[in-house]
């Protein structure tokens, strides 16, 4: 068992057994080698199934929402991404600082299952750990060794957070930002944008096109914290229940403005996305225009920074760019 | 029994599209699903399981059931003949084929769905038995055979470099007539091939678990702690039941607009919270933990009660592949009693 998922076992246990928390929230393995649900940790002898592995990626701050109401302080471990979720909610006042201990991670990147089944077949897959830099892929006939680097979740590849940006403790070191993630940052975007209007309308229509409304996009998403989401309303309905092209982009384009100047980019709603809509390209899209528009931000980084789209200033821009 | 070069199937499909609305899976951006055939668009007959299963040919995500339009008298326009034309999917899965089975169960019983009874009738199922189990694959649990598909029309098993056909039902009986300008006679020695394919599809399964008995024993589990563990980890997205080739619970929505409008039937999710409020706000499922539970029940307990002991899943392991929170159908077989053995 890698020292990582020791320490998580550690700090969670500690922080049971003296009653600081009540619940910890963390991950741990499931039946499949990819599984690493978020575990929930009542006691501290079941901090024991606690681990962090390749795949510990989904972020568990959205739970925070609801166990906050039934535990008076809950422990928390997150990754620089989910850490920027905790500064999204203390600042839509949906968390007080003081509900939560903050055990934060540093992350070099979690793999992508696909990409691993892509070289090996999954079947003869049985484990696949992390050590070092490499990516210990254990076989039913073997084992191997591959530079974890290169099975990368997309999202991690355009990381420039992998640290925590908000914590109690620090189980260990801070790991170096990836080179070049500036500009693989909105890679993605820039191709987008350099369609032709009827292009893009198209591609978009396409990956929409997909979209069955499971709502796993917005269920996920810290900075869809709303109480009551407006596409849940039934009187009046915002949103129809057909299954129709034009009320999918209303719901797509409604959420990405919502979250525009508030989504800190953990890629979340992307990666669950069943369907594979490439969510971040829109919110990336936003991103670049708030800091073309309003000058450079990021959001999640400090709560009590003014988001700018929360925050009124007489020299902001009256109007968009027409281009 | 027929046969055809795998390197021919272009042909094969170009004479199916001739007999109706061709449907096989392709692939689009990251996503296999079923298609409308196109000459030049490849098929993808590897991946095991689509994005979407073909429930969505007999029971769309978005269906109009009426038409309506206020003159002097309330006129009702007949919505029913858009389930008329004839379509073909090609490459449907054993366990996709069973869960239809099951859908029937539900839409062909009295009172029976006119607009899904005729999207049945006009459809044949040519099912494309697998050769390996994927690793969330199954359908053994639920004694389904993945190199057999009873309920299809016409079965196709890859024998590596060629298709062989057999035809299972009269439909099936007629399309094969239809393609006898494409289809080679199969010989013994295919036959064979194929018996082996079908015999080692079964084998090499990674997930175990039976339903032994498990209905009943979850007859007493309604109130149990277990659901207050369970449903924490749930995000109440409707990826599960959408993704399910046996989920089939709908919705009625309105559009109406000045003197006229539309009944549409949608896909709707017991996840969602809004899945059963009432209109005067009282919601008899209040938390995720009652619509968590209302889903494992319905296809582990309610169904097999009221369908002869058949439970409302199949296999296809797309709710342990897609489920973003890795809650499945599998940890609850195991966890609430199922019999475990392998993995």
């Amino acid at each position: 068992m890698s020292t990582a998922s020791e320490k998580l076992r550690a700090s969670a246990a500690e922080a049971l057994a003296c009653g600081r928390v009540s619940l910890v929230l963390g991950w741990r393995k499931k039946d499949f080698w990819w599984q690493s649900p978020v575990a929930f940790v009542e006691a501290a002898a079941e901090a024991e199934q606690l681990s962090f592995d390749p795949f510990s990626v989904y972020n568990p701050v959205k739970y925070l929402l609801e166990a906050t109401e039934c535990h008076e302080k809950v422990g928390v471990f997150v990754k620089g991404c989910d850490s920027r979720g905790i500064n999204r909610l203390l600042q839509d006042k949906r968390l007080e600082r003081e509900q939560v201990l903050i055990f934060g991670l540093p992350c070099s990147g979690k793999a992508d299952p696909a990409k691993i089944r892509a070289v090996f077949p999954a079947q003869k897959i049985r484990e696949v750990a992390q050590e070092g830099e490499e990516l210990l892929v254990r076989l039913t006939d073997g084992q191997e060794r591959v530079a974890a680097a290169d099975f990368l979740l997309e999202k991690c590849l355009t990381c420039r957070h992998p640290n925590p940006v908000v914590f109690d403790e620090l189980l260990w070191e801070p790991v170096p930002v990836r080179a070049g993630v500036d500009v693989s940052r909105f890679a993605r975007v820039n191709s987008v944008a350099q369609k032709e209007i009827l292009e893009r309308y198209t591609y978009w229509a396409r990956q929409f096109d997909r979209c069955i409304r499971c709502f796993a996009c917005r269920n996920t998403c810290p900075a869809c914290n709303c109480r009551s989401c407006i596409f849940d309303q039934a009187e009046p309905r915002w949103l129809g229940k057909a299954s129709d092209l034009a009320d999918t982009m209303n719901y797509q384009i409604i959420r990405a403005f919502h979250v525009a100047g508030r989504c800190f980019e953990c890629g979340e709603c992307e990666r669950i996305c069943p369907a594979g809509i490439p969510l971040q390209e829109m919110n990336r899209r936003l991103i670049m225009d708030i800091d073309k528009y309003f000058g450079p931000y990021e959001a999640g980084l400090d709560a009590g920074d003014s988001p700018p789209l929360g925050t009124y200033r007489g020299e902001d821009p009256a109007g968009f760019d027409e281009s | 029994m027929k046969k055809i070069a795998k390197t021919k199937l272009q042909e094969l499909w170009r004479c199916l599209s001739a007999e109706g609305a061709l449907y096989l899976p392709v692939r689009s951006d990251s996503v296999v699903d079923f298609a409308l055939w196109q000459e030049d668009v490849p098929a993808d007959l590897e991946t095991l399981n689509t994005f979407l299963p073909p429930k969505k040919f007999y029971y769309p995500q978005t269906e109009t059931v009426l038409k309506y339009e206020f003159g002097e008298n309330l006129q009702l326009l007949d919505a029913s003949s858009q389930a008329g034309e004839k379509t073909i999917l090609f490459g449907v899965r054993p366990c996709d084929t069973a869960a239809l089975s099951l859908m029937d169960k539900v839409y062909l019983s009295e009172p029976v769905d006119e607009a899904y009874r005729r999207r049945r009738e006009n459809t044949v199922i040519i099912a494309l038995g697998c050769r390996e189990p994927e690793e969330t694959c199954f359908c053994q649990t639920f004694d389904i055979d993945p190199g057999k598909a009873p309920g299809a029309d016409l079965l196709a098993i890859d024998t590596g470099t060629e298709l062989v056909v057999t035809a299972q039902s009269l439909k099936g009986e007629e399309l094969l007539v239809a393609l006898n300008g494409v289809l080679q006679e199969a010989t013994s020695g295919d036959e064979i091939r194929v018996k082996d394919v079908q015999e080692q599809a079964g084998e090499g399964y990674l997930t175990r678990v039976s339903v032994h008995g498990l209905a009943e024993k979850l007859d007493t589990c309604f109130a149990s702690p277990y659901w207050d563990r369970l449903y924490r980890r749930c995000i109440a997205c409707g990826t599960c039941t959408y993704l399910c080739p046996t989920c089939h619970c709908f919705d009625l929505q309105e559009y109406a607009a000045g003197h006229s409008g539309e009944r549409v039937r949608c896909w709707d999710a017991c996840m969602f919270t809004d899945f059963t409020q009432m209109a005067g706000g009282h919601n008899p499922r209040p938390t995720q933990k009652e619509r968590v539970r209302q889903r494992f029940m319905h296809k582990l307990n309610y169904f097999p009660r009221q369908h002869g002991g058949e439970y409302a899943c199949v296999g296809c392991g797309r709710c342990v592949r897609q489920c973003p929170v890795n809650l499945d159908i599998l940890e609850v077989i195991r966890e609430m009693g199922g019999a475990v053995d392998g993995q």
